[in-house]
């Protein structure tokens, strides 16, 4: 399973080979913070985009003198990594206002850190969706187009744009094809090997990532399935989930992770990028129209929906519902989720947990109490 | 057979404010009848909420933020949820529905989010025709209420808003304003008659001048003011805007301030006025005694807070709709609490420097809500601002301004003692 343990290694740090060489070459290297964010952009203009981590970070030491215990973990540590210097390969980060944690980090960042990166940029990007919000946020992507070919005195065309959209809907089929085969009886990869595949795509250039990913695929058509598991679990909730060993508590307590409603995972890549004649405008309509994360009003019901479609499609037992502490958006999710599942007869597990693996005890004790419930 | 009546907060809030504004007459009616003005308009706003659905009048579940002009101009009551939650929590209630949330959501839910959740688990409050919310100024409430309005298939309607206050933003709102105003025209089955809507932006208007030359006087040292109005005012001025009564009330209202001005007086005696704090954020509800205790205690005047700060212009072109809708969606951007919790950090800084400057104030206090993310986040940063640009110290609290359990007043009273001592002692 070469590929496999490649994407495996890559996950497992924030910096890798493929990074080190782009940068070597003098290209650029931009951060960006949450999935609104179209990568396809950067992309464009030979930057390449990688999704903010802090992979392995144990405590938040510095970043709390400027949050607060009232601020999830996952912030804490990026911000913690940010005064370690650990992104200091970026040459920019960009942000959304995807939630209060979010675009508070981008404050402290400007107020403190103003330098550090040429590019420190917050995307606006509208909580709903209508025509006239698209064609706001269209305008909003074109103004950071400009800002991104500005500061790094590149141009970005129409034509870049759409070979960029090309190949991150190559990414999208190739990791849909990738959970296809989770829906069988006997899965040939876990949960956590699943979450590493993902993870690692967010910190290679797409081109090289879709190469690893045929190989992936060819490789686990060989891989014998597997069938000692006690229940088929779905992960779904909030963002910051990019920890493989989280879901590893899991699945060596027999639960095997199946797939999941995350933005490190399908709502990521399960719908193309519909290219019309003006690419940013395509964009615009794919990010906004994507399955949501609760910062979008107007869906409540849809990401219920969504669960629940993707327990049908993956033949899953039951979900584990978690969140980072202090995550309201997903908290407030919960009321309607909870609903819907015990409506439709789901099982689910709701947990609040810590970016870093910690508090292992208490989970496997969770999880275990919960695979006694429903396993076959 | 005697049946029980189905419990009802709103009927339990305006049972509460009419024995209120009695005994507040029978006791400071002499000395202070100001202080009965605030409590008797309310009693008349929720006398009017509680009967609206039997009388057939559509109802509105609005935040602050969302102008209650456009709801007065259509014949539609508007409930203003946070204000319902802090009357709740000014009682005692709202413990026993955030518990009740608390079943179904995790603790770290807003406890004004909590509460109404409770109430409306508990079947408590009549659930209305259409709930309206801003995106700003936070993610509890952005989570929360179109949850509610899912859950309970209430039609919803949120007003967009951008991050950044730009050229573009006006225009964005009122956009959105104007699918708010066909959303409440589809609902209701009526048109919003442009006559009504002017009218209702008039007394708006008006009030809001009113609140602007007020403002004015309310920063005159001794402060004309009393700490309780002057945290407990806004939620009037965003429960009310638009009506005429909120009219009379400033226009009396200004007119005791500039005769305590003119002669010098404050709320307390010159004398005693030894220290004036600015609310750089809320203050609790659940014991406002607590500003009381301050002015006895320390002779501490609590003369501004974030939320009392309405610097924004009234709506200058009241001729058409569009301009209508256009100047209520700058005033929107800029609204108390919108401005300084839902945009970049800075719109707090500024906001809070400006009220510490303007009122000439020696401390600032950070009611830290234990929710608030978004400013937890960031009041390191403005406590240092505020130290080394004004030489201002900052008290921050930790607790709920919902829930007394978080931190007790007594806690707080701990707190605000350590402060006085280390920064004002001698």
């Amino acid at each position: 399973m070469r590929a496999l343990d490649e994407l495996t290694n890559i996950a497992s740090n924030l910096v890798n080979p493929a990074v080190e060489e782009w940068k070597q070459q003098g290209k650029k290297v931009v951060g960006f913070m949450c999935t609104y964010v179209p990568e396809e952009i950067l992309y464009a203009a030979n930057i390449l985009p990688v999704r903010l981590r802090a992979p392995n970070c144990v405590e938040t030491t510095s970043a709390d003198v400027y949050l607060s215990h009232l601020n999830c973990t996952f912030i804490r540590s990026c911000l913690e990594f940010t005064l370690e210097d650990k992104y200091k390969f970026l040459d920019g980060l960009v942000f959304t206002n995807s939630c209060d944690h979010v675009r508070r980090l981008y404050d402290i960042l400007r107020e403190i850190r103003p330098t550090d990166f040429p590019l420190l940029y917050l995307i606006s990007v509208p909580h709903k969706v209508d025509d006239d919000l698209i064609a706001w946020f269209r305008d909003e992507l074109d103004r950071f187009k400009e800002s991104v070919e500005k500061t790094f005195g590149v141009e970005i065309t129409d034509a870049s744009l759409r070979n960029a959209i090309d190949v991150y809907n190559e990414t999208r089929s190739l990791l849909r094809q990738l959970y296809d085969l989770r829906k069988g009886k006997n899965p040939p990869l876990t949960g956590a090997e699943a979450l590493s595949v993902i993870v690692a795509g967010f910190s290679l250039p797409k081109n090289k990532y879709n190469e690893l990913l045929r190989q992936l695929l060819a490789e686990l058509g060989e891989r014998e399935g597997i069938s000692d598991y006690r229940a088929r679990l779905m992960i779904a909730g909030s963002g910051g989930c990019d920890n493989p060993a989280y879901l590893q508590v899991m699945e060596d307590l027999g639960g095997l992770i199946v797939t999941d409603s995350l933005c490190f995972g399908s709502r990521y890549f399960c719908e193309p990028v519909e290219i019309g004649d003006d690419p940013l405008l395509s964009l615009a309509k794919a990010y906004l129209n994507r399955p949501s994360c609760p910062r979008m009003v107007d869906n409540a019901g849809e990401r219920s929906d969504y669960i629940r479609q993707m327990v049908n499609d993956f033949n899953v037992d039951g979900v584990v519902f978690q969140r980072i502490r202090y995550c309201d958006l997903w908290g407030g999710q919960l009321l309607h989720v909870e609903k819907e599942m015990k409506e439709s007869s789901i099982p689910m597990l709701s947990i609040d947990r810590e970016y870093s693996l910690g508090a292992v005890g208490q989970l496997r004790t969770r999880v275990q109490a919960f695979l006694e419930r429903i396993e076959r | 057979m005697v049946t029980e009546e189905k419990k009802n907060v709103l009927k339990e809030v305006l049972d509460y404010l009419s024995f209120a504004t009695d005994m507040i007459v029978e006791r400071f009616g002499e000395k202070h009848p100001e202080w009965a003005w605030i409590y008797a308009l309310l009693v008349d706003y929720y006398e009017e909420a509680y009967k609206a659905k039997d009388t057939g009048k559509p109802v509105a579940w609005i935040n602050f933020g969302v102008p209650p002009e456009l709801f007065y101009a259509m014949d539609i009551m508007p409930v203003v949820m946070d204000a319902l939650t802090g009357s709740l929590a000014s009682i005692g209630s709202a413990v026993k529905y955030i518990d009740l949330a608390e079943e179904r959501v995790p603790d770290y839910i807003c406890a004004n989010n909590k509460t109404l959740i409770g109430a409306a688990l508990a079947g408590d409050v009549p659930l209305p025709d259409i709930l309206v919310q801003p995106a700003h100024p936070c993610d509890s409430n952005l989570a929360t209420y179109p949850v509610i309005a899912e859950y309970y298939n209430i039609p919803y309607f949120c007003i967009d808003m951008l991050y950044f206050k730009t050229e573009r933003s006006a225009p964005y709102v009122a956009s959105e304003l104007r699918k708010l105003v066909s959303l409440l025209e589809e609902i209701t089955g009526k048109r919003l008659d442009l006559d009504k809507l002017k009218q209702v932006m008039q007394y708006s208007n008006q009030a809001h001048e009113l609140i602007l030359k007020h403002e004015v006087l309310r920063q005159a040292v001794p402060c004309p003011y009393s700490s309780l109005e002057a945290i407990s005012e806004y939620g009037l001025v965003l429960t009310l805007a638009g009506t005429p009564q909120l009219v009379d009330y400033f226009e009396r209202r200004y007119a005791l301030s500039k005769d305590k001005v003119s002669r010098g007086e404050g709320h307390l005696p010159k004398e005693r006025e030894k220290h004036r704090l600015v609310w750089i954020y809320g203050a609790p509800t659940f014991d406002m005694t607590l500003l009381m205790w301050l002015e006895k205690e320390y002779g501490a005047v609590s003369v501004a807070n974030m939320n009392n700060n309405f610097t924004m212009q009234p709506v200058e072109d009241l001729s058409n709709l569009d301009s209508i809708l256009m100047g209520l969606a700058e005033k929107v951007t800029l609204l108390p609490m919108t401005r300084e919790c839902g945009g970049p950090w800075e719109n707090w800084l500024d906001a809070s420097m400006d009220l510490i400057k303007r009122y000439k104030a020696d401390a600032a206090v950070f009611a830290g809500h234990v929710a608030c993310k978004s400013n937890w986040a960031v009041i390191k940063l403005i406590k240092d601002k505020l130290h080394d640009e004004l030489g201002i110290p900052t008290l921050v609290l930790e607790m709920d301004l919902f829930d007394p359990r978080v931190a007790s007043t007594d806690t707080l009273k701990a707190q605000f003692d350590n402060f006085f001592n280390v920064h004002f002692k001698g």
